[in-house]
């Protein structure tokens, strides 16, 4: 099995408040063989869908919601023991130092970074 | 003797009266410079003693003053030479200002003459001793302006300055711009760990105590300062270039800390803020360029050939890149509904749609959704609807929904095309729609698809409105 790989079928939750950017992450998660949770591109949405139990193998967070940081909802995931990748024009010197250990896709990201990520936050939950 | 500041007398003693050959009542409401006039240098230097006394409020010593005065007429007349020394002294009124100068004057023209005498029997006149006094107090003079000088440049100078002296680094001296980094407190005479409490904890005491100790200068850039002038005041952060250099004596010993450095700031400051437009700036284009990345993406997957993915791909670059144009118009705040809508609809035309309703101001977000989501409802109607065909016709209205907390409703519908058909496969342009406006903007789309034409009601919530002003 090629390291490029991830189980087929995973949920995974997007939050994403840009629908252009929602529908092309969400059309590459099919590709990679992903069911998209969401995408939810609102914050109260997605804290109501957060709340209401989700059964997501991880979540893909845009790091700012209509103009609001993603990190309260990122606890609450973590929380719930959710594999967790951030999604972020600013980069990676853009992200608090509580969560430089998970992966971050800088946008615009493509399909293969995507999957590499996916595959990193949840190779560190089973470590 | 006492002077006021026009140069009369106040007061003299007995010496004084000696001395000038004159008696008290002779002296006593007259001007200095009127009973002794002296054109020449003698007098021309202790005018400019007194002005300094007057100006300065400080003491000024003349060390040497050769002054003749006249001889009274009971005492054979004519002018006597002689030779002072004078110590000018200020006195203050109850208001503090300087209000008359003490003169303690020695008439020393016999030393001179003894000495002038006994060393140089040769010389006639001005005597190489009286030109080595009056060498001495010009130096004496040159000395205590120069010194002057310098204390007023250091004083007045952009960077901060500070002498410590001693193990305990005692303030000595402070310039003014040291003061205004430490908030005016009074510091001179204190030792620093109990002059500035507020810094312990970082790391510039123990600095001080190893260039005291070692002699080796340190410093640093732009490096963080937190102050606090009162416990009761709130920290205030300053940047700092600063080095510190030992003092040493004539024997080489260590005697104190010279302080000096700039406060950086402002300049830090500026730089922080630039970064944060930088960081901003960046963000925005990497969104910007995820969102034509997907543009691209999904314009290509739902081509039918490349030629039709190119044109519309384009098309759709162009509705983005005009969007941007109005918010840019309002410092990326805000658009009209009722520009977006006109600047779709140019490419078209004008008399094939009837559009209009209320002034609606839409927020930046909104603004973009809004005119993606225009672009490709008229794009439709262009390509299979209403405006395939000659005779069809568009009419786009909108209305802000008092009933539902005044949300914006959008209607668009199209009649005289052909009959509307539901796209086989959901498309771009329907699946954006409705991602755009039930996902990112948490509104409501619905679409019907009938024989008279395609006709579809967006409502949009209303936090995607900006308020008008003098309202809410």
């Amino acid at each position: 099995m090629s390291d490029e790989t991830l189980p087929a079928g995973l949920a995974i939750f997007v939050v994403e408040d840009e629908a252009l950017v929602a529908l092309n992450l969400e059309a590459m998660l099919e590709d990679i063989g992903c069911r998209v949770i969401g995408p939810a591109m609102r914050f109260e949405r997605a804290e109501q869908m957060m709340h209401e139990g989700l059964a997501a193998d991880a979540a893909i967070l845009d790091v700012n919601i209509g103009g609001r940081q993603v990190f309260d909802l990122a606890r609450g995931l973590a929380r719930r023991g959710i594999p967790i990748v951030f999604a972020t024009g600013y980069g990676r010197d853009g992200m608090p130092g509580e969560w430089l250990d998970r992966p971050i896709l800088q946008k615009p990201y493509v399909e293969r970074e995507v999957r590499k990520a996916l595959r990193e936050a949840m190779a560190a939950r089973q470590g | 003797m006492v002077l006021d500041r026009d140069f009369n007398y106040v007061a003299v003693n007995a010496a004084y009266e000696a001395a000038t050959l004159r008696p008290r009542a002779e002296l006593i409401g007259r001007n200095l410079f009127d009973l002794f006039p002296n054109p020449g240098e003698g007098g021309r230097q202790l005018r400019q003693s007194f002005d300094r006394v007057f100006a300065t409020g400080k003491a000024d010593t003349l060390a040497y003053i050769p002054y003749d005065i006249p001889r009274p007429a009971e005492l054979g007349g004519g002018m006597e030479q002689r030779f002072w020394t004078a110590v000018h002294t200020p006195l203050r009124d109850e208001a503090g200002a300087v209000a008359w100068v003490v003169q303690n004057t020695v008439d020393v023209t016999d030393m001179v003459r003894l000495r002038e005498a006994a060393s140089l029997p040769f010389r006639a006149g001005a005597t190489q001793l009286l030109e080595r006094a009056r060498e001495a107090e010009h130096q004496h003079r040159a000395l205590i302006e120069e010194s002057a000088d310098f204390r007023r440049l250091f004083q007045q100078a952009p960077g901060f300055f500070a002498v410590l002296s001693g193990p305990e680094h005692v303030f000595t001296f402070t310039n003014d711009a040291y003061l205004r980094l430490i908030g005016g407190r009074s510091v001179i005479g204190m030792p620093i760990r109990t002059a500035l409490p507020d810094i312990a904890g970082q790391g510039f005491y123990e600095m001080l105590d190893g260039v005291y100790q070692t002699g080796t200068p340190t410093g640093g850039e732009a490096m963080r300062v937190v102050l606090q002038r009162h416990p009761d005041e709130a920290p205030r952060e300053v940047f700092l270039d600063f080095s510190y250099d030992a003092i040493r004596d004539g024997e080489g010993k260590i005697t104190g800390v010279f302080v000096q450095g700039m406060d950086r700031t402002e300049a830090v400051r500026t730089q922080q803020r630039q970064r944060l437009l930088l960081d901003e700036l960046n963000h925005r284009v990497k969104n910007t360029l995820a969102t034509v990345q997907s543009i691209a993406s999904q314009t290509l997957r739902a081509a039918t050939d490349l030629a039709s993915g190119r044109a519309d791909f384009e098309a759709r670059i162009i509705a983005l890149s005009k969007a941007h144009n109005l918010l840019s118009a309002r410092e990326w705040t805000s658009a009209q509904l009722a520009e977006i809508v006109e600047q779709e609809l140019a490419a078209y035309d004008r008399g094939r749609f009837s559009a209009g309703g209320p002034d609606v101001t839409l927020s930046s977000k909104a603004s973009i959704a809004l005119a993606l989501v225009i672009h490709e409802l008229s794009t439709n109607a262009a390509k299979y609807g209403a405006l395939s065909t000659p005779q069809g016709f568009v009419t786009l209205a909108w209305h802000l929904d008092e009933a539902e907390d005044g949300r914006l409703v959008i209607e668009w519908s199209e009649r005289g095309g052909p009959p509307a058909q539901p796209p086989g496969k959901r498309g771009f342009g329907s699946r954006m729609i409705n991602s755009v406006v039930l996902g990112e903007l948490g509104g409501e789309f619905d679409s019907a698809y009938e024989a008279a034409g395609f006709s579809c009601r967006i409502a949009v919530p209303r936090d995607s409105i900006v308020p008008k002003h003098g309202h809410e």
